[in-house]
C-alpha cells in the first residue's frame, strides 16, 4: 500500500511516517502543496492524507484539483482548523475523512484502515481474540466456551476493542464511537465501563485480555498478553 | 411613569411655574381693577355732588329748602338711582335725606350724622351691613346767599363687589383649566421629544456581548438626541473591536498551540509503544501523555468556548424533545453513578420541545451530571429533572453533595476557575466544564442559574426557550 502524506510541519510527518511505515505501509512525503498535487497526479497513489495550510498550494485547493482528475483516491484531511464549516467545505469538496490536530497516532491509524477498507466488504461475523470470542449477529459473547451477559454498552465497548484488536484505542476514540461526542472532555466513563468488562470476562480467567496502555488507552489482544 | 422622570419632572415645573404666573396675574387684574372701580365710582359721587349744588343748592335763597327737595326727588330721583343724598346746614341739621333706594341695598337713616363741618371734599365707607358698604362722597358748598351747606352723595359698592367677584370667580374657574391644558399638552410635548431616547434605551438593551454587531436607531434629527446615539454607537464599536480581539485571541492562541501538541503527541505515543523501554520510561512516557491530553482538552475547549461566543453554536438547529435527551443521557451515565454508590433520580416523563442543537445540549446535560456525580460522597443522591414552566423549559440538576461555598458561588461560570483547586485537578477538571455549559445555554438564549449550600449541596437551574408550536 502507498501513501502520499502532504504535510509541512516537519515533526509532525516525520512520526506518521515512522508510525505507518511500522504499520507496512509506503509513504511518500512532501511539504509543499504544488509538489504534493504533481505527486498525486504523477502516481497512483492508495491513500492521500492532506494538511490543509501548506505553504504555495493550499490543502483546499490541491484537494479540488487532485478530485477533478481523480475520484477515486481516498483523501484524509489532517487540519488544524476544526470549526463545522471546515468540515462541511471539504466534504463536500470530496474528503473522504476529516481529523483534527492534535490526534493520537492510533486513530490516524485506525482511519487509514478503515478508508483503505472501504468498498471490499469483510466483516467477519465471529471475532476472536485467543479463547474470547464473538457473535456479530447473535451479539452473543463466549470465553472458553463460556457463555458472558454483556450490557449493550459493554457489548458495544468489546466489538470495538475487538474489531481493532492488538491496537491501542484512545478513550476519545472509544467515546465517539461506543458513545457520542458529548461524552469527550472530562467524564471517566470510558474507564468505568472499561472496568466493569473486565470484572466479567477477565477476572474470572487467569489470562488477562485487555490492557491499558497508561497515556494512550486500551486494547484488547497485542504481542505483551499472548 | 416614574417620578423621576424627566418627562414627569419638567412637566410638573412648567405647570407649577405657569399656575403661580397666573396667580400673580389674576390678583394684580383684581387690585387693578379694584382701584379703578372705584376711582371711577368716586368722580360718578363727586360728578353728582357738583350736579345738585349747581343746579338746586345755589339758589336755595330764592326758591326755598321745600323747593329744592322736590326737584332733587323728582329730577335727579336717589330713590330709582339707588344713591344716598343728604345735604347738611351748616348748624348740623340736615336739610334734605333721600329715601330708602328701590334696590334696599342700604338705609338712608342709619348712615351716622355729620360730626363737624366739613371744609374740603373728603371720602369715606360706612359699614351699614356685615357685607355691603356703601362709599360716601361729602363736598363743601355755599349757596349763592352765603348759606354753607355739605352735599353727600353715597353709592353702595356692592357692584363693584359683584364685578370683582366675576372676575375672581372666572380666574378660578379658568386657572385650573389652563393648567391642566398645560399639563396635558407639555406631557404630550415632551413625549414626542422625548420618544427616541426610549427608543435608544431599549434597543440598547437589547445588545450584549453576543450581538455587538448591532447598533442603535439614529434619527437624522440633528439634535442632542442624534449625537447621543452616534456617541453610543461609537463606544459600541469600540466594545465590539475589543471583544472581538479578546475571541480572535482566544481562537488563535488555542489553534497555534495545536500542531506542537500534535507533535508532542506523535512523538510520545510513538515512544511509549516501543517494546524495550523499562517499566520506569514507559510510566514516565505515560504520565507525560496523560498531561498533553489534558492540554488538549483544555485548547479544545477553549476553542469551544471563544466559538460559542462568536456566536457559532446554533450550527445545527433541530427542534427535539428535552425531556427524552435529558433521560436517555441519564441512563448512559447511570454506571457511573452507580460505580460510585450514588443513587441518580431522572424525572422527565413529559414532553418538552426546545429548538437548537441536540449534540451541544447534550454536551451541558453531561457536564452538569458529571459534575453532580463527581462532587457527590457514596450514598448520595442526583436528582434530574424537565418540565416546561412559564414558556420556558427547564432542566434541573441537583445533588446532596459537598456543595458550593457561597463566596465561590458567582465565579463558578468563570473560565478556569476552581471552587477547591487541589480536589478538582486530581478529578482530572480544567474549570472549563461549566463556562461551557453556560457558553451552550447562553447562545441557545437561556439562562443557567445555581443554588447552593455548603456541605448540603447544589442545584442547577437551566432555562431555555421553548420551541414555538408552529413548527411541531
Amino acid at each position: 500500500m502507498r501513501l502520499l502524506l502532504i504535510e509541512d510541519e516537519e515533526k509532525v510527518s516525520r512520526f506518521i511516517v515512522k508510525g505507518l511505515t511500522a504499520e507496512r505501509f509506503a509513504v511518500d512525503v512532501v511539504a509543499d502543496g504544488n509538489r504534493g498535487l504533481e505527486l498525486a497526479q504523477t502516481y497512483s497513489y492508495d491513500l492521500i492524507i492532506l494538511d490543509l495550510m501548506l505553504p504555495g498550494l493550499s490543502g483546499t485547493e490541491a484537494l479540488r484539483l487532485v478530485r477533478r482528475q481523480n475520484e477515486r483516491v481516498p483523501v484524509l484531511v489532517l487540519t488544524a482548523r476544526d470549526a463545522i464549516n471546515d468540515k462541511v467545505q471539504h466534504f463536500e469538496l470530496g474528503a473522504d475523512d476529516y481529523l483534527t490536530k492534535p490526534f493520537a497516532f492510533a486513530e490516524l491509524l485506525v482511519r487509514v484502515k478503515a478508508l483503505l477498507r472501504r468498498g471490499a466488504v469483510s466483516r467477519a461475523n465471529t471475532l476472536r481474540v485467543a479463547d474470547l470470542e464473538i457473535d456479530r449477529l447473535t451479539q452473543q459473547v463466549r470465553r472458553g466456551g463460556q457463555r458472558i451477559e454483556l450490557t449493550g454498552k459493554e457489548y458495544g465497548l468489546l466489538e470495538y476493542l475487538m474489531t481493532n484488536a492488538g491496537r491501542v484505542l484512545s478513550r476519545t476514540m472509544i467515546i465517539e464511537h461506543v458513545w457520542d461526542q458529548s461524552f469527550d472532555g472530562a467524564t471517566n466513563i470510558v474507564d468505568v465501563y472499561v472496568r466493569h468488562l473486565r470484572n466479567k470476562i477477565d477476572d474470572p480467567f487467569e489470562r488477562k485480555l485487555i490492557r491499558t496502555v497508561r497515556g494512550v488507552g486500551y486494547a484488547i489482544g497485542g504481542e505483551e498478553c499472548l | 411613569m416614574t417620578t423621576r422622570s424627566i418627562r414627569f419632572r419638567l412637566t410638573v415645573w412648567y405647570a407649577g411655574l405657569l399656575a403661580g404666573l397666573l396667580i400673580l396675574f389674576g390678583f394684580s387684574v383684581d387690585i387693578g381693577l379694584r382701584h379703578y372701580l372705584e376711582w371711577k365710582l368716586r368722580e360718578a359721587l363727586s360728578q353728582q355732588a357738583k350736579q345738585i349744588g349747581e343746579a338746586w343748592l345755589g339758589d336755595v335763597g330764592v326758591s326755598g329748602e321745600s323747593y329744592v327737595a322736590e326737584e332733587i326727588n323728582e329730577r335727579f330721583s336717589p330713590r330709582v338711582s339707588n344713591r344716598f343724598v343728604r345735604i347738611t346746614r351748616a348748624d348740623g341739621a340736615v336739610m334734605y335725606l333721600s329715601d330708602e333706594p328701590e334696590n334696599k341695598g342700604f338705609d338712608p337713616s342709619r348712615v351716622s350724622p355729620l360730626k363737624s363741618q366739613a371744609d374740603r371734599e373728603s371720602l369715606r365707607e360706612e359699614h351699614l351691613t356685615a357685607d355691603s358698604e356703601l362709599m360716601v362722597f361729602a363736598m363743601p358748598f355755599s349757596a349763592k346767599d352765603g348759606g354753607r351747606y355739605v352735599i353727600e352723595v353715597g353709592a353702595s359698592n356692592q357692584e363693584i363687589e359683584r364685578a370683582l367677584h366675576g372676575l375672581l370667580l372666572a380666574i378660578g374657574i379658568g386657572l385650573p383649566a389652563m393648567v391642566a391644558i398645560a399639563i396635558a399638552g407639555g406631557y404630550l410635548l415632551m413625549r414626542r421629544a422625548l420618544r427616541p431616547v426610549d427608543e435608544i434605551t431599549q434597543s440598547a438593551e437589547r445588545i450584549t456581548s453576543r450581538n455587538l454587531s448591532e447598533r442603535l436607531p439614529v434619527a437624522r434629527t440633528g439634535d442632542e438626541l442624534e449625537r447621543l446615539s452616534v456617541g453610543l454607537n461609537r463606544m459600541i464599536a469600540r466594545l465590539d473591536e475589543s471583544f472581538q480581539h479578546v475571541n480572535r485571541f482566544s481562537a488563535d492562541a488555542s489553534h497555534e498551540l495545536r500542531t506542537p501538541l500534535t507533535i508532542l503527541r506523535g512523538e510520545l505515543e510513538a515512544a511509549a509503544q516501543q517494546e524495550q523501554i523499562t517499566p520506569e520510561l514507559r510510566e514516565t512516557l505515560g504520565s507525560a501523555l496523560e498531561e498533553t491530553e489534558r492540554l488538549s482538552r483544555i485548547v479544545e475547549s477553549l476553542m469551544a468556548i471563544s466559538r460559542l461566543d462568536a456566536g457559532e453554536a446554533r450550527v445545527e438547529l433541530a427542534h427535539f424533545d428535552l425531556a427524552e435527551l435529558t433521560s436517555s443521557t441519564t441512563e448512559q451515565m447511570r454506571l457511573l453513578a452507580e460505580d460510585k454508590g450514588i443513587a441518580l433520580r431522572c424525572e422527565a416523563e413529559r414532553q418538552v420541545r426546545v429548538e437548537g442543537d441536540r449534540a451541544r445540549l447534550k454536551q451541558v446535560i453531561v457536564n452538569l451530571v458529571d459534575n453532580a456525580i463527581k462532587y457527590t460522597p457514596a450514598g448520595g443522591l442526583v436528582g434530574v429533572k424537565v418540565c416546561a414552566t412559564n414558556g420556558r423549559a427547564a432542566l434541573e440538576v441537583n445533588d446532596n453533595g459537598v456543595g458550593i461555598p457561597p463566596e465561590a458561588l458567582p465565579n463558578i461560570f468563570e473560565r478556569f476557575y476552581r471552587v477547591d483547586k487541589a480536589r478538582s485537578r486530581q478529578m482530572g477538571g480544567a474549570g472549563l466544564g461549566l463556562s461551557i455549559v453556560k457558553a451552550i445555554v447562553t447562545a441557545h438564549g437561556g439562562q443557567v442559574k445555581v443554588e447552593s449550600v455548603e456541605g448540603r449541596g447544589s442545584r442547577f437551574l437551566v432555562e431555555l426557550p421553548v420551541a414555538g408550536k408552529a413548527s411541531e
